[in-house]
Order: C-alpha cells, then structure tokens, then sequence
C-alpha cells in the first residue's frame, strides 16, 4: 500500500531571527514531551517536525531568547 | 545523519533500582531511594526529558488532596476517599498516605515548590468539598518541575533522557531483572539490568480519542500512551479495578481542565445553562461525572464554569493561576475564543475515556508500600492502583516505592536474564522498521482509539463491548503484520500504539468481567445497572496467565478505618432532589 | 554507542565556553552550568554577574536559582541591582526560591537600596529565610514611601510571628494603601495579643471591600476573635456579599450562638454561595433555633445549599440529643 504526506499547519513557531540553536542551543528540542521539535540541517534553527503537539508550552516558556511561540492546534482552536 | 535515522544496535548496562518515568512520582522514588543508599545506583529512565516530563510538566495549579494537622485527619480522609470509590478500597495504603503526606509538603516546600501561605508563612488551605479541607492552592506552582530536577542532579542520580522502556525482563524465579528500552531517536537498545524497577510511567490518556479529532489534544501528557500498564500486564503484574475508568471534566475542545479546584475556593462553580450548580454529588467520583454527563444530555446543557458573578478583582486572581500553571495555553484558547470570564462562562465538557488513578481508582495493583504482585517490582503514580492519587499521592506513593525498593536491592543479588528473550524483545520492537512497505503508526492509533470511543465509551452496552473488541482485534492484527516505522520517532509511536491497544484491550475485558453497574458513568452497564455488592463488593485483578487475559475477584481488605452504615451511602443520600 | 546517562563532569567544557565572543554562545553554556546541579558551578556563574550583554546577565540570574545559600546569593544580588529591569527580575524571582537562612547576609544590605523594585526583592526573598535579625530591618522598611515594600516587609515581620512586632503592624491599620492594610491584617491572626484582635476587628470598616473581607475571615482564624462577634454580625449587612460569606464562615467556626438570626435572615439572599455558606455556619453553631431558617432552603434550587442545610438540620438533631442524654 503506498503512502502519501499530507498537508498540515503546525502550532509551534519559531521566530529564525531570535532562534540560537545555530550557537549550540537545544532547550526547546530537548523539553517537548512529545519530541516534536528537531533543528533545522539547512538553517540550523529549531522548527516543529510532527504535529503531534499537546500545546503544554515548556517549548515557549524555557527558550532563552523568546523565539518560540506555541499557538492552539487548529482543530481545537 | 538523516533525522532520526534508525541505527541498530544494543548495549547494556546495570544498577541497583531502575525507575521508569521521570514525571511525578519517579524523581521522588528516585530520590528517596538515593537518599536510603547513597552508594547504590539509580537510573531514572524518561521516554521524554525530565525537566519537563509528565503530567506536571508546566507544574501544578493546587494540592486536590493535602491532609493538613488543623484543617483535616487522615481518618476522615481515609472515609472519604473510601466513600467517593463506592467502598472498593483497601485501606491501608491510603491511610498511610495520608499519614505521611503532610512530612511530603514540607519536603516539597523545602525544595523550593511554591505553595499558597498566609502572611504569617502558613499554608493557606481551601476548603472546596462539603466535608473535608483539602486545597492547597500554589498559584506559584510553575516551578515544580524545575525544583524536582535540580534535587535528581544534587543526588546525582543517573538520568536516561529518550528512552522508551518496552517490556520487562524477570529471572526464573519470578523475580524482576530489569527492562528492555528503546532510544527514541536513534533506535538503539538499551537493556538496564535491575535489583528492583519502579514503574512510574503516568496515566492510560492516548486511550480514547478527544473530540476534536487531534490525537494529541489529550487531557492527559499525550506522552502518557499506557505504555505501563501495558508493560506490567506482559510481567505477569495484576491489575485492579480497570474497569473504573477515568472521566474528567474539562474545558470543551481546549481538553484541559478548567480548573474547578482553582476557582471553587473564589466561589466559582459548575453550572447548567440555567447559570446554576446542578452536581449533587461531593468529593469527585464516577458519581459526579455521571450527573455532570445527564446534565450535557438534558436540555440544560450545555455545562458551564461560571465566574461571571464573581468580582472583577477575584477573576483576575483566578486567571493569573489558570493561564500561568499547568495548562498556561487556557488563556491562549480562550483569548483566541474571545471568551472574557467577566461577561461569559466557559463551556465545558467531558473527556475521553483512559485509565488513571490520579482521580479514579483503577491501575497496576499495589500494596501501602508500593510493592505489585511481581517480586522486585513497584508501582507509582497514575498508573498504580491507590485511589485519587492527585499529584501529591504520586510523590508519596512514589516515596513509599523508592525506600522499599532499595531496600528489597540492598537484600538481593541480580536475577538472571534468559538472553533469548532480548532477543525476541528486540526482534518485536524493530519489526515496524524492518517492512518496506505498510500502514503508519497514526492510522493504525486513530483507528484504535477511534473503536475505544464508539465502542468502550460509557454507557457500557454487552453487545457493542463484543463488536468493539472484534473490530479491535482485527486492528491488532493490522499493527503485528503491517505496521511500518520509517524513522526511530514514528518507531517510537508504533511501541506507543502497541500500549494502546494492550489498554484498550484490557479496558473492554475487565469491563465485562464486572457483571454491576458501579462508580457512577466510570463503569455504568446497561445490561446490568444496579450496583450489586452481593456479588461484587470486591477488586477485580486482570492478568496474564499462561498467555490469556484473565479477571478474578479479590476481597476488599479490613477497612482500618471504621464506616458506619449512615455514612456508607452518604452520597447517595445527598442527592435529594428538590420536590419543588 | 555513547552512554545513556546525562554528563556530570561537563562544567570545565562550559567554563570555556563562557568566553566565547558570541553572546548567544555564552548564553548556552550558563543554561549547562545552571542544570548541572554542581555546587562548583555557582563560582564559574558569578563570573558573569558583569556580562556586557543583558540576556546574558538574565540568564546568569535564572541559572543562579537552581542553586542556593550564600555564594549564590552574593552573586544574584549583584544582579538584582542591575539597571536592566529583566535581569532584575530574574534575580529577584530565583532569590525567592532561596531556603537557606545564610544566604540572608547577602541579602540584608539591600533593604536600604535607592530603588524601589531592589527593596521589594530584597524582603520577598527574606521572607522564606525567617531569620529574626531580618525584624528590625523589616520594621524600619514598614516606614518606605513605596506601598510593595510596605507589603513585603510586612510578610517578613509576619513569618517570624514574634509578639513584639505587633504595635507595629496594628500601626498600618491606617496606612493610605489598601494591599499594605489588607497583608496587615492577614499578618496579626498569630498574635494572642487582644489588640491584635481589636485592630482587625477595626478592619472590618475598612473603606476597600476586600481588606473588610480580609479582616472578617482572619477574625475566625485569631485566638480572640470571638471578641469581634457584634461588630462581625454588623458586618451581615455589608454591601459586599464576598464580606459577608467571610464573616459567616467566621461566626460559624466559632460557633457563636448569638449570630444564628443574622445568618439565618442571610439564607435567602439571591448569592448561592451565601446562601450556601449561611447554611453550613448554621450546622457548626449547632443551635436549634436555626431550624426554621434551614427549611427555608430545604428545597433550593442550588444542590450545595440543599446539601449543607440537610447537613446541618443533622448537626443540630445530633447537638440536641446530646443535650438531652
């Protein structure tokens, strides 16, 4: 059976300019409990992989530089 | 590398007692189990990271079930509780717990978790329920997780970040050996050898499917599948009273709680569309739940948390604990709703279905000092079995298991682990990986969950538990031959779908075992609607035995604290409709 | 395959990187020191206490608060007075975490300081340490001109629970600011002195409601409130339904005979939660002339007034059997 991706609008955003995961930063990658959040090869900065997200914000609350913003899933919202 | 790209491989390690799940109750059994040893080793396994793992990740708006010198005894609590789980209660353990909670909110104070006090420096206990006192509000609760870890680092003790524990090893001779885990980016396997495991690994809340249709939009940690109790189903461990499942009330989509402990003590309330209290019932129970669901079914739903006629200083109050601890993205939602609790109330509704004792009665069975019926082997937490648990039982209970473990370490050699049994583990758990072609872990959970809604929700109807289990089976068979993990974080979900199932499955069997209705909507049988304590005034275990899943009865132990028959049915008795 | 276990050994690794040019750099290495839990790493922090960069300063003031006692103390003071108001305030925020009463040294000198916001942090974090020499300066800072130094000190002061401090907080009773009065009067419930009783009880014609709130549910926690029975049965009137329920709750909890017609004539007021209330009071005064008024509400349609009046009618049966054996 063959697969296919699918579109979808992730909650959590992250603001590149701010972001200083590209300096060694990992807080946000290494708090999600659902292990959602990778760091970008490309740009080196944190981004949400999967939308698998529980919007509990430890993501948002323990980025140092206030680059994260966790919004509502837009199913619920 | 490629993201999360699957690297095979397998190594070992050993310490004396393995904690599995870094949330509530495991950092303080690791804790407390460091402390009796110090020369010992503890590993803390997380399948997350413990800064910020668990139901508590974003700390904690209130103690539901603080037993304070002054305001409430441990007796009256141990009637309580007793009481709001219809009689099926040992006890024993949560007499102790009571006994010995209060030395625990003084430990947490001294960690520096934050708690409501007075200007004199005393704990500014709440009262919410019509008997006891019991609330002790921490508007400042957000630091609880951030406390707990830099206790874990100070003691030193071993932490596993990332890895997800699969199954548990025991040596010939009954006894628990350690467990198998999976490294949830990298694949690679990780075999902890153990004098003594605790399991604190969290509710069953993957288990029904919310409303909304996001399969992570939970109201418990997404993170918490039931990987638990599933594992110590396949240990042979017994499970008690699964068919009292847990219910709770909460806001309707945004899935979180609302938090009625948080605003009952300003004088907020449930009401119906009539903007009043309708809830007859007192301490929360199945009871509660159940009136609360005959409510949203009447025509006087919807259901509401009302504030509105509350002072606008009050409210205020109100939302800088609701939007700060917890579930801080409450005030996102409702910003997003345009909902202001001064003109409106919030609408609420109920949650999916899942296994918890946090406030339920269901879980791997224990004793009072956490012991399971498995030699070796603790639980603690939400997923154990001592009723209404809240977080502050998770931090005794977690307790009592981290002192008794290290010391059933302290008297006992390692057990021998039979090696083809790694082997077969790990063989199950790569499986997924190894498929060139197949069904996602997504579609087969959303399938899953979505039969544990139509089907195992309550009410609970013979003939739909009999369908759902048929069309469960078939999923089940779809998730062993066909499942595919492209990379070690969808590898990760498929272990957590596997939990899924075992609960869903265990759910449907332990609910047609009990032949009564009992605990309000947590176990309403319409093919049996009377509570039936002639029969059933008893636990219920499930099990496994030689590779079936089995119930049987356990007698209810000596209640140690004395109910006359007046106050049996109190609840009952409360709800006296009114004649006009 | 590298271990499975978080590094204990990694402090030298982020020392180095304290150096590092790029402040974003530095930033990761104090996040390291701070969650490493090391004692050792509280001496590499304080090294950053003069960092040119303000987000590096802050989170040096974050990373602080995992640890306490007096070095770490030292160090966040320093930051506390930091012109920077988001270094400040984590400062003063992981200072408030601190339970080591010897970290209260460092502490003490700025209760004095020049700005408002360093003083106010100063006593926040004295409070948890309950030292006693921390009185005479907390009393001194009852005299500052800002009202949130007021407040905390006069937590301090009421921590110790110490007698001797008592004409000092009943002297804020008259105090312009309506939050300094109302921690006063939550201050004085300890006190066994009766004019500490007799201050609260003045609060009760406090022009701010919720410092009247304050002082009717403090009276049912002091040693001598019931000396303020009258004045709070005067308070059944007030135009504040929330002063009332306190007041209610308080006459109830000590079980005042006197009050059950007031609390009574309260059981049909239009607030379930009063009504509510008024019902419970009357079941722990226990008098059986509160029985006409529980009937009143037998039938409410607010389940919690039918639940406490029903339990109260029981707790009057059982008082009067009492009496009668």
């Amino acid at each position: 059976m063959p697969l296919a991706t699918y579109q979808t609008s992730v909650p959590v955003v992250v603001d590149d300019a701010k972001c200083i995961a590209d300096k060694g930063c990992t807080v946000c990658v290494d708090v999600c409990p659902l292990d959602v959040l990778r760091i970008s090869d490309m740009t080196g900065k944190a981004f949400m992989a999967y939308d698998e997200c529980w919007y509990c914000m430890p993501c948002e609350a323990d980025c140092p530089t206030g680059a994260v913003t966790v919004n509502i899933p837009y199913l619920l919202r | 590398m490629a993201m999360d790209e699957i690297v095979d491989g397998l190594s070992e390690v050993s310490c004396d007692v393995l904690v599995i799940g870094g949330g509530t109750a495991g950092p303080m059994a690791a804790l407390k189990a460091k402390m009796k040893n110090p020369k010992a080793n503890v590993v803390l396994l997380e399948k997350a990271n413990v800064k910020r793992s668990g139901a508590i990740s974003m700390g904690m708006d209130g103690l539901n079930n603080a037993v304070i010198p002054g305001y409430a005894t441990p007796e009256q609590y141990t009637k309580e509780i007793t009481i709001a789980n219809d009689g099926i209660v040992d006890q024993k353990a949560v007499y102790k717990y009571a006994q010995s909670c209060y030395g625990i909110i003084e430990e947490l104070d001294s960690f520096g978790i934050r708690f409501l006090k007075n200007e004199n420096g005393d704990y500014a206990v709440k009262k919410v329920h019509h008997i006891g006192t019991y609330v002790l509000p921490m508007p400042n609760g957000e630091t609880v997780k951030k406390a707990l870890y830099r206790q874990l680092r100070r003691a030193r003790i071993l932490i596993s970040n990332r890895y997800m524990a699969t199954r548990l090893l025991k040596s010939s001779d009954g006894r628990i050996a350690g467990a198998v885990s999976v490294n949830t980016r990298t694949a690679e396997m990780l075999v902890i050898k153990a004098k003594a495991v605790i399991l604190c690994m969290g509710a069953a809340g993957r288990l029904g499917l919310p409303t909304s249709g996001y399969m992570f939009g939970t109201y418990e940690n997404a993170a918490n599948s039931g990987d638990g109790y599933a594992m110590a189903y396949h240990a042979g461990a017994a499970l008690a009273n699964l068919e009292c499942f847990q219910i709770n009330p909460l806001i309707k989509d945004y899935n979180g709680p609302a938090c009625a402990y948080v605003a009952g003590p300003f004088g907020a309330y449930t009401a119906n569309n009539e903007d009043r209290r309708f809830i007859e019932c007192d301490y929360w129970s199945g009871q509660m739940m159940l009136e609360f669901y005959n409510e949203l079914l009447s025509g006087k739903g919807p259901v509401f948390l009302q504030l509105k006629h509350l002072h606008d200083k009050t409210i205020e109050e109100i939302e800088h604990t609701l939007h700060k601890v917890e579930r801080p993205t409450r005030g996102l939602f409702q910003e997003g709703r345009g909902v202001d609790y001064r003109k409106e109330s919030i609408e609420m509704h109920i949650s999916e279905i899942g296994f918890c004792s946090g406030h339920s009665a269901s879980g791997v069975f224990v004793d009072d000092n956490a012991r399971t019926t498995v030699p070796g082997l603790y639980a603690a937490g939400d997923m154990a079995s001592v009723p209404h648990n809240y977080m502050l039982g998770a931090f005794t209970n977690g307790s009592f298991a981290g002192l008794d473990a290290m010391e059933f370490a302290d008297n006992h050699d390692f057990g021998a682990i039979d090696a083809g049994e790694i082997a077969l583990e790990r063989e199950r758990v790569m499986a997924p990986t190894k498929r060139e072609d197949g069904i996602p872990p997504n579609q087969i959970e959303y399938k899953t969950r979505r039969l544990v809604n139509d089907y195992l929700q309550p009410p609970k109807v013979t003939r739909k538990y009999e369908l759902g289990m048929r069309r469960l089976a078939e999923v089940r068979e779809d998730m062993q031959e066909r499942m595919i993990a492209r990379n070690a974080h969808e590898l990760l979900r498929a272990l957590e779908v596997q939990s899924i199932m075992d609960c869903a499955d265990m759910a449907a069997h332990a609910s047609l075992f009990r032949e009564e209705s009992r605990w309000g909507l947590y176990h309403w049988r319409t093919d049996f609607p009377e509570k039936d304590n002639e029969n059933w005034f008893c636990h219920t275990l499930l099990s496994k035995q030689d590779g079936r899943m089995t119930s049987e009865k356990r007698a209810v132990q000596p209640y140690v604290v004395p109910i006359a028959d007046d106050e049996k049915d109190l609840y009952d008795k409360q709800r006296i409709r009114a004649s006009a | 395959m590298s271990s499975p276990f978080e590094s204990y050994d990694d402090l030298d690794d982020a020392d180095e990187r304290l150096g590092a040019a790029d402040p974003a750099e530095r930033r990761v290495a104090i996040i390291a020191l701070g969650h490493s839990g090391d004692p050792a790493a509280v001496a590499h922090l304080a090294k950053m206490v003069a960092d040119p960069d303000a987000g590096v300063r802050q989170q040096v003031a974050m990373a602080l608060g995992e640890f306490d006692g007096p070095e770490a103390a030292e160090a966040l003071v320093q930051l506390l007075v930091d012109p920077e108001r988001i270094v400040a305030a984590a400062a003063a925020d992981s200072l408030a975490e601190f339970k080591d009463p010897a970290s209260a040294d460092a502490i003490l000198p700025l209760v004095k300081h020049a700005h408002a916001f360093v003083r106010t942090g100063a006593l926040r974090a004295l409070k948890e340490l309950r030292r006693r020499d921390t009185l005479k300066p907390a009393l001194e800072a009852l005299q500052d001109p800002d009202a949130a130094v007021r407040v905390q000190a006069i937590g301090v002061i009421g921590f110790l629970k110490l007698e001797e401090s008592i004409p000092a907080l009943t002297a804020l009773i008259g105090d312009p600011d309506a939050h300094v009065r109302r921690a006063a009067v939550s201050a004085l419930a300890f006190s066994h002195m009766k004019i500490a009783a007799e201050t609260i009880t003045r609060a009760l014609a406090d022009s701010d409601w919720m410092v009247r709130e304050m002082a009717a549910e403090t009276l049912g926690l002091n040693a001598n409130g019931a000396v303020a029975a009258d004045p709070l049965m005067a308070c059944l009137a007030d135009e504040f339904w929330q002063v009332r329920l306190k007041a209610i709750r308080s006459l109830g909890r000590m079980k005042i005979v006197q009050a059950v017609r007031p609390i009574g004539h309260c059981i049909t007021h239009e607030q379930a939660n009063l009504r509510k209330e008024a019902a419970a009071a009357l079941g722990e005064i226990a008098a059986p002339d509160g029985e006409p008024f529980l009937a009143l509400v037998a039938n409410d349609l607010d389940p919690d007034v039918r639940k406490n009046a029903r339990w109260a009618l029981h707790q009057i049966a059982a008082s009067k059997a009492r009496a009668g054996s």
